[in-house]
């Protein structure tokens, strides 16, 4: 039984630096270079620049469940942690209106060995697009069209974000 | 109890949230039909309009919260439960 993971998790109505969040929270759980553990493994989402259906996106909406979302997102990410031998997790998400090229999703993860820290970081980033609630609006030419579901992890959109 | 709606079944049903007072024994399941959402819902995804019969579950991607938590749609309510009817979710 690996010991207990650091756990972050945060929700920002504005635009976030995804490389300035993994900085400062860094800082926070391996404040010299001697805490820091060998592997680190980072996923920035940005919103696409296009819809669904191929159109122009001008903005994503992402509605979300206040209480239940974090909440969740503290679930799934003490979840993940304990069935990998990791040191740290920090999850960064967006709400409100998200613009195109903006990123929507940062999940980062510490640990002593890579594969840990990437499968770790892998299945939490799945793991939150199915079991998060969060709803999408993408928003194209004025309308806005409610996104049901998600798009799946392997071809033929094998890109995530 | 509180039922709450969000994203396209909150605009379906043209409103967020109400105080209900279920018929016993009360689960999800009843409440989605007692408030009719299954044919707001249909009409908002474009579905076929026939109605979800009773006992079956709820339409594909729609899940249930009970107090902030994932929970089966036949789950028992009690008074004082916050219940939320949540439309297929699209986190990251």
């Amino acid at each position: 039984m690996a010991p207990t993971a650091s756990v972050s998790v945060s929700l920002h109505a504005d635009p976030i630096g995804p490389l300035l969040l993994l900085e400062q929270w860094q800082q926070q759980v391996a404040p010299t270079p001697a805490e820091t553990p060998a592997a680190t493994c980072l996923f920035i989402g940005r919103v696409r620049g296009t819809t669904a259906t191929g159109q122009p996106l001008d903005a994503l909406e992402l509605e979300h469940y206040p209480g239940m979302t974090e909440a969740q997102l503290q679930r799934l990410a003490i979840d993940c942690a304990r069935r990998h031998p990791v040191a740290a997790v920090m999850v960064r998400h967006r709400m409100g209106l998200v613009l195109a090229g903006d990123a929507i999703v940062v999940v980062a993860v510490l640990a002593d060995r890579r594969g840990a820290a990437q499968r770790c970081c892998q299945e939490l980033l799945e793991a939150l697009k199915q079991e998060a609630p969060f709803w999408k609006r993408e928003w194209s030419s004025g309308v806005g069209e409610w996104v049901l579901g998600n798009t799946p992890l392997m071809p033929p959109d094998c890109e995530s974000g | 109890m509180r039922v709450r709606l969000f994203a396209g079944l909150r605009e379906a049903m043209g409103w967020s949230e109400q105080m209900v007072r279920a018929a016993a024994p009360a689960t999800p399941l009843a409440v989605w039909h007692q408030l009719d959402l299954d044919g707001a819902w249909r009409a908002a995804t474009g579905a076929p309009p026939e109605a979800t019969p009773a006992g079956v579950p709820l339409p594909a991607g729609v899940r249930v919260a009970i107090n902030q938590r994932f929970a089966p749609a036949d789950t028992p309510l009690v008074d004082g439960d916050e219940l939320a009817f949540l439309p297929p979710i699209s986190g990251g």
